[in-house]
């Protein structure tokens, strides 16, 4: 697409060059600027970014200075009573964030994650104590376009991770999950008529169990990078299901990394695209050497419920240890038109039976309730 | 009064003729019983009543209770009181049995002008209909035959049809992988359900069912056609002698 290169050299030069208003300044800058050298911004067409053309997204960025952010429009983070909740920018956050910020990606991989760190105007730290906690953490609105959640669980904690609100231009999450902790995480993404890039990573102590659930509605532009690392007999239990319609762009990239023996992994993923919607899910499964009797499992599938929508499947699978289970499936069709039929003979209607279908489907994925009542597939 | 009635039915999948010159008539109160051999056209009768895509009918007519079918979709059929019990149902996973009971029940509802049952009320019927058919209440959460056994997927058709209330039913092959005691369960559910005021047209391709669910008429269809039409014993003469004799 003309102009993205352009706009990406843009934007990395003034990354590189430029110093912003100083936001948490003693994170400093150097590790991201030298990413940003190193492997450039991301490029339409290559490998990992075929799918979408980041050229919109850059040139919001590069069209307004580092202004004052827009306010905030609800709680920014809740916590459970016993853990803790502290600006990036306070001197409380500062040792957690030390040793974890940035910690859960690469940046090679994952050049965004320096593009945010360069422009962060919000961010936030979370600690959860051990223990069974009955509140949720809450990511609501942040204050800022460039936003940075990181959320660390102690060892032995069992905690609900809950992410709802949009507003941002990039939004960088990081969940630490301690040995044996379990986190169940929760991400709804409403229906924006926004560009927005998300980066979601996760590392899962030995033992720990990590549970992702996310409903995605359309946007301009969606793209989700997600990336979960596994030490020995951690597990993780990723599912997605969206719902797309019109001129919706989504893009999910996830990565789950079996880094140490016994992890086990299940990705399953549900998709509806309608109208002139574009869906992409890029499922990894990487097995390290030495991460012997992993058990990895990977499912998507896809509706195109118009003729000008498209969806792309593709798991990816890398494998460096023996003694590996990895399944994976990826299909992309039409609604069963036989099931269709089953149900107007019925007496159900033509659009409420395809509605009933693409409902069930949707929730072959995604049990949360709200999730649920975000994608309209609450039964 | 004839609740089902055919005539001069021609039909063509795909510009091969398959029913060639139908005819039959079923009247309120009266189970009537279309066999044949294999690939004679009883399941495409069976599916081209309902409304199936795939199929042209050429020529002839179908009503039901008098209301011609020709121009009506699947679902103003069964809105119209036509039920068709299928052979081999689908599976819908995500979706709750009862959810798509509910569904169809709504639908029905709303046709007739009457206000949708309340859930909990439908709940407890649904429930009792299914216990009455040996389907515990967690058959009905589980999705719309997904994992169903045979016999536990045609239980579920006679389930639909006991909750729908049609006037005519159409019964695909309902005996074919049940064993004894299941034939005995959903022949039960079919006595259960005949009654003054509907009609039920079995199609089979064995007699077996006929010993529990005793038909008024016994209609062999061949070559498109019903060939021969008579009481209950015609359908012992075909078991005893095949349907080869019919040639002669």
């Amino acid at each position: 697409m003309a102009g993205s290169t352009t706009d990406a050299e843009a934007l990395a030069r003034r990354l590189l060059r430029e110093d912003h208003p100083a936001y948490a300044p003693w994170r400093g800058r150097c590790r991201f600027r030298k990413a940003i050298a190193a492997v450039g911004l991301p490029a339409y067409r290559t490998e990992a970014w075929r799918h979408t053309n980041l050229g919109p997204w850059l040139r919001e960025i590069a069209a307004h200075r580092q202004g004052p952010a827009k306010a905030a429009t609800g709680p920014a983070v809740l916590a459970p009573p016993d853990a803790s909740i502290a600006d990036l920018a306070n001197p409380e956050a500062r040792e957690l964030a030390a040793e974890h910020l940035a910690s859960t990606v690469d940046l090679a991989r994952q050049p965004l994650a320096a593009v945010n760190a360069l422009l962060l105007e919000a961010g936030v730290v979370v600690a959860v104590p051990p223990g069974k906690h009955g509140e949720a953490v809450r990511v609501g609105a942040l204050a800022g376009r460039f936003q940075h959640v990181l959320v660390v669980v102690a060892a032995g904690a069992d905690v609900a991770l809950v992410e709802e609100a949009g507003g941002y231009l990039h939004r960088f999450v990081e969940v630490v999950v301690g040995a044996g902790a379990r986190v169940a995480h929760f991400r709804r993404q409403q229906a924006a008529e926004a560009r927005q890039c998300s980066l979601l990573g996760v590392k899962v102590e030995e033992r720990g169990c990590y549970a992702l659930a996310q409903s995605s509605r359309g946007a301009l532009l969606r793209r989700n990078d997600i990336e979960v690392a596994l030490a020995a007999g951690a597990e993780a239990n990723l599912a997605g299901a969206w719902r797309l319609d019109g001129r919706d762009h989504l893009d999910n990239q996830v990565a789950v990394r079996h880094l140490a023996p016994g992890a086990k992994s299940r990705q399953t993923y549900r998709g509806v695209a309608g109208g002139h919607a574009r869906a992409a899910l890029v499922g990894r499964i990487h097995v390290a050497p030495g991460a012997d009797g992993t058990d990895a499992a990977l499912s998507t599938r896809n509706l195109l419920a118009s003729s000008t929508a498209t969806a792309f499947a593709k798991p990816e699978l890398t494998i460096h240890a023996s003694d590996v289970r990895c399944a994976h499936g990826a299909t992309v069709g039409a609604l069963d038109e036989a099931a269709v039929f089953y149900l107007r003979s019925r007496g159900i209607g033509d659009a409420v039976a395809r509605e009933v279908l693409v409902r069930g489907f949707l929730r072959e994925a995604i049990a949360d309730p709200a999730g649920q009542a975000l994608l309209g597939i609450a039964a | 009064m004839s609740l089902l009635a055919v005539s001069g039915l021609h039909v063509e999948a795909a510009g091969r003729p398959i029913l060639a010159g139908l005819d039959l008539s079923v009247a309120a109160g009266e189970v009537h019983a279309v066999m044949g051999p294999n690939g004679a056209g009883k399941s495409t009768l069976a599916h081209v009543l309902a409304g199936r895509p795939g199929f042209d009918v050429t020529a002839g007519a179908m009503t039901v209770a008098g209301a011609d079918l020709a121009a009506r979709s699947p679902e103003e059929r069964s809105r119209l009181g036509l039920f068709l019990a299928f052979q081999q149902p689908v599976e819908i996973p995500g979706v709750s049995n009862m959810e798509f009971l509910k569904a169809a029940a709504d639908a029905h509802a709303k046709h007739q002008a009457q206000e949708a049952p309340s859930a909990v009320d439908f709940i407890r019927r649904a429930r009792q209909v299914a216990a009455d058919l040996g389907l515990d209440a967690e058959f009905l959460k589980r999705g719309v035959n997904e994992g169903f056994s045979g016999g536990e997927k045609k239980r579920n058709e006679i389930l639909q049809m006991l909750l729908l209330d049609p006037k005519v039913a159409v019964l695909d092959e309902t005996d074919s992988g049940l064993d004894i005691d299941a034939l005995k369960v959903v022949a039960d559910g079919i006595n259960a359900f005949r009654g003054p005021s509907n009609a039920v047209l079995l199609v089979t391709h064995y007699q077996r069912l006929l010993n529990y669910v005793v038909p008024d008429r016994v209609h062999v269809l061949a070559g498109g056609r019903i060939v021969r039409s008579g009481d209950r014993s015609l359908a012992l003469e075909l078991e005893a002698k095949g349907y080869g004799w019919l040639d002669d």
